[in-house]
């Protein structure tokens, strides 16, 4: 057994684990990755006002706490049975497309965008948003940021607070908007649709123009044919706030289009032995294990999905890039022939973050945003309620039961990136076929290019914790599938 | 013109809701009263990674990270104090969902932004760090007044005289 000394001061526990288990002639038996989860989520809600978990569960997750604060505030009006006034509505459409157009420009320079604009054999050194700032320039780096500022601003104006919003209760919104704020909100919109068409420029002259990287996007390694999910709005258009979760199968017909307050009569878990992962999967198809088509219940829901699951998005540029998108990657530019490339998903979000600006200032730019009337307060009580918002990586379902007062009895969360478990390990599954020969060192480009497959869906596992130093660190672990021996190990982060 | 920050922060991160991930916290509510009157240091207590950190650090001369971290090399409670660059080999950039400190620090100094000349990091060696909870493991817990006499320790010893004596 080999094994790898790591420096005890960088060597963390409870990171991400990926195990392969390799049979003598060099191909892969197994595949299953472990990543820390948080525990306790029900004991933790029981009896607290369901008001408040729309306030705390925004520490369930540092990278989407906006996510949280939405689905579950949405399910506490369910619970209340609250109407909210349009002004409320449209104030949280306006500030959640605000955090999502942050959330994606970080995850497209910062976290996916290396590999294309560093190359994916890049040296781990720099294959980062410094490599990307080297290479687009130091302009692009600014205005990450400045994007990033904008959004907070945002969320801070309409939400109360930088980070974490604290102003959606049931019923609407606690704090109205002024004139001069919604003046400072067009500005900040106006900016932010420059960044999205930047962000597309950068996107055509750096990845698409290299047809390495095309053909990297297309290639089987990366592809899944599997079910989508995604919210839609009354058109079928993407919406990351409101509307239905339609889902689509693999040859683009549509499964289902039900109501958040259906999704278990849609969606079960799965259980697998060896891991504490839940693996969420279509009911109705049924569970059949880590395989593609129409005859496994398996289902992705991520930027990309949410295109396939759409006819299109409800900006202009936005769309135009929606058809570009399909029509490169199909040939068909209507968006009915699924794209299954897991690497598109990086492309997909470019779409969404384009969308996510336009709507931003849209939104911004309606008057009734001002307006005095934010809430209707709850005339009576429910006692249950579900609510479901498209977090950036992912829907996003909280649900709660609740006693007569509005108490916490029973709470079940399912989060952004829970639902892609199953399409994770298959697609670490079909990377690691492709690269772990018999006799090849398992070098650090081959992790890269196995961890490439993950990070397309743009997981946060355990991102509740912000402990050091701060990423996930992630271990490549080899092992013998006959005698479960660890015959290598690759580190990374740790 | 921004108001002029204080020279000196005391960065504690964490989560109030995920047991031991509250060190952090716990640690900057202790502080809150003496910083407020201090004119040299701040100490902030945000349950933010990445990012964040740059628009936290800009502008500080040295910082102070109070923060948990598992080594699985020492018991839980256990203070670990060092200096940030032996935290992470700064090359190990990639990551699955967030930029590392070292990454942010540098990336701030390559944009033009004042980052701080000296960070250094006290973390406590964290027991459980996943379970929705807001209460410490009892030796975490006990380690709370030990760190707070290191940060009081490193506020002197980065050459603050404090004009009030307000302890």
């Amino acid at each position: 057994m080999k094994s790898i000394t790591i420096d005890p001061i960088t060597r963390l526990e409870g990171h991400g684990k990926i195990h392969l288990f390799v049979n003598d002639d060099g191909s892969l038996a197994n595949c299953y990755f472990q990543v820390p989860e948080l525990r306790g989520f029900e004991i933790f809600a029981r009896g607290r006002p369901v008001e408040e978990m729309a306030r705390i569960t925004t520490r369930i997750c540092g990278v989407c706490p906006d996510a949280h604060h939405m689905a579950a505030a949405k399910a506490a009006d369910a619970v209340y049975g609250a109407q909210l006034p349009p002004a409320a509505v449209k104030l949280r459409n306006l500030v959640y497309n605000a955090f999502f157009a942050g959330d994606h420009a970080t995850h497209f320079y910062a976290l996916g965008g290396p590999d294309f604009v560093c190359g994916p054999d890049a040296p781990p050194g720099e294959r980062n948003i410094l490599g990307v700032v080297a290479k687009v320039g130091l302009e692009a780096g600014k205005k990450v940021i400045a994007q990033r500022a904008a959004g907070q601003r945002i969320i801070e104006i309409i939400g109360g607070k930088k980070v974490h919003p604290v102003t959606a209760i049931p019923g609407g919104m606690s704090k109205r908007v002024s004139k001069e704020e919604q003046a400072e909100m067009i500005k900040l919109g106006e900016q932010m649709v420059e960044f999205g068409k930047f962000t597309i420029q950068v996107l055509n002259d750096v990845v698409l123009a290299n047809k390495a990287y095309v053909d990297m996007i297309l290639s089987d390694a990366y592809a899944h044919q599997t079910y989508n999910m995604g919210l839609v709005d009354a058109n079928n258009k993407v919406n990351f706030y409101d509307g239905k979760v339609r889902v689509v199968g693999p040859d683009g017909k549509e499964h289902a289009k039900y109501e958040p307050k259906d999704y278990l009569d849609y969606v079960a878990e799965h259980v697998e032995p060896y891991s504490y992962l839940k693996y969420p999967y279509l009911k109705k198809v049924g569970w059949k294990g880590f395989v593609d088509g129409v005859d496994s219940g398996v289902y992705k829901a991520s930027p990309l999905s949410r295109l396939n699951v759409s006819d299109g998005m409800a900006t202009p540029l936005a769309q135009a890039e929606y058809e570009r998108f399909y029509k490169t990657l199909t040939g068909d530019a209507s968006g009915k022939t699924m794209v299954h490339a897991t690497l598109a998903t990086h492309w997909a979000r470019v779409v969404e973050l384009m969308y996510a600006c336009e709507a931003t200032l849209q939104q911004a730019k309606d008057d009734e945003i001002t307006s005095d009337k934010i809430h209707n307060p709850p005339q009576g009580i429910v006692g249950e309620g579900v609510g479901i918002v498209e977090a950036p990586r992912g829907t996003l379902t909280h649900h709660y039961k609740t006693d007569q007062n509005g108490f916490v009895t029973e709470a079940n969360l399912i989060v952004g990136t829970t639902n892609n478990n199953a399409p994770i390990t298959m697609s670490i599954k079909r990377a690691a076929e492709g690269l772990i020969k018999k006799g090849t060192p398992i070098t650090h480009g081959i992790l890269n290019r196995i961890e490439m497959a993950f990070r397309a869906y743009d997981p946060c596992f355990g991102c509740a914790t912000h402990s050091l130093p701060g990423e996930m660190p992630l271990e490549l672990v080899i092992h013998d599938a006959r005698s479960g021996d660890v015959v290598d190990v690759v580190c990374r982060n740790c | 013109m921004p108001e002029l920050l204080k020279p000196l922060l005391v960065l504690c991160l964490g989560n109030e809701i995920i047991s031991d991930d509250g060190f952090g916290p716990a640690v900057a509510r202790e502080m809150a009263k003496e910083a407020e009157t201090s004119r040299h240091v701040d100490v902030i207590f945000a349950p933010v990674a990445g990012f964040s950190l740059l628009d936290l650090l800009a502008g500080r001369r040295k910082a102070l990270i109070v923060d948990t971290i598992r080594t699985g090399k020492a018991a839980p409670g256990t203070l670990h104090s060092f200096a940030a660059d032996v935290l992470v080999p700064s090359h190990h950039l990639t990551s699955s969902h967030q930029i590392s400190l070292p990454t942010a620090l540098e990336l701030g100094k390559r944009l033009g932004y004042a980052m701080p000349e000296h960070l250094d990091i006290l973390a406590v060696e964290a027991q459980d760090l996943e379970t929705l909870s807001e209460e410490l493991t009892p030796s975490v817990r006990a380690a709370v007044s030990d760190a707070l006499r290191l940060v009081r320790d490193w506020i002197t010893q980065n050459g603050v005289e404090e004009t009030s004596n307000e302890r």
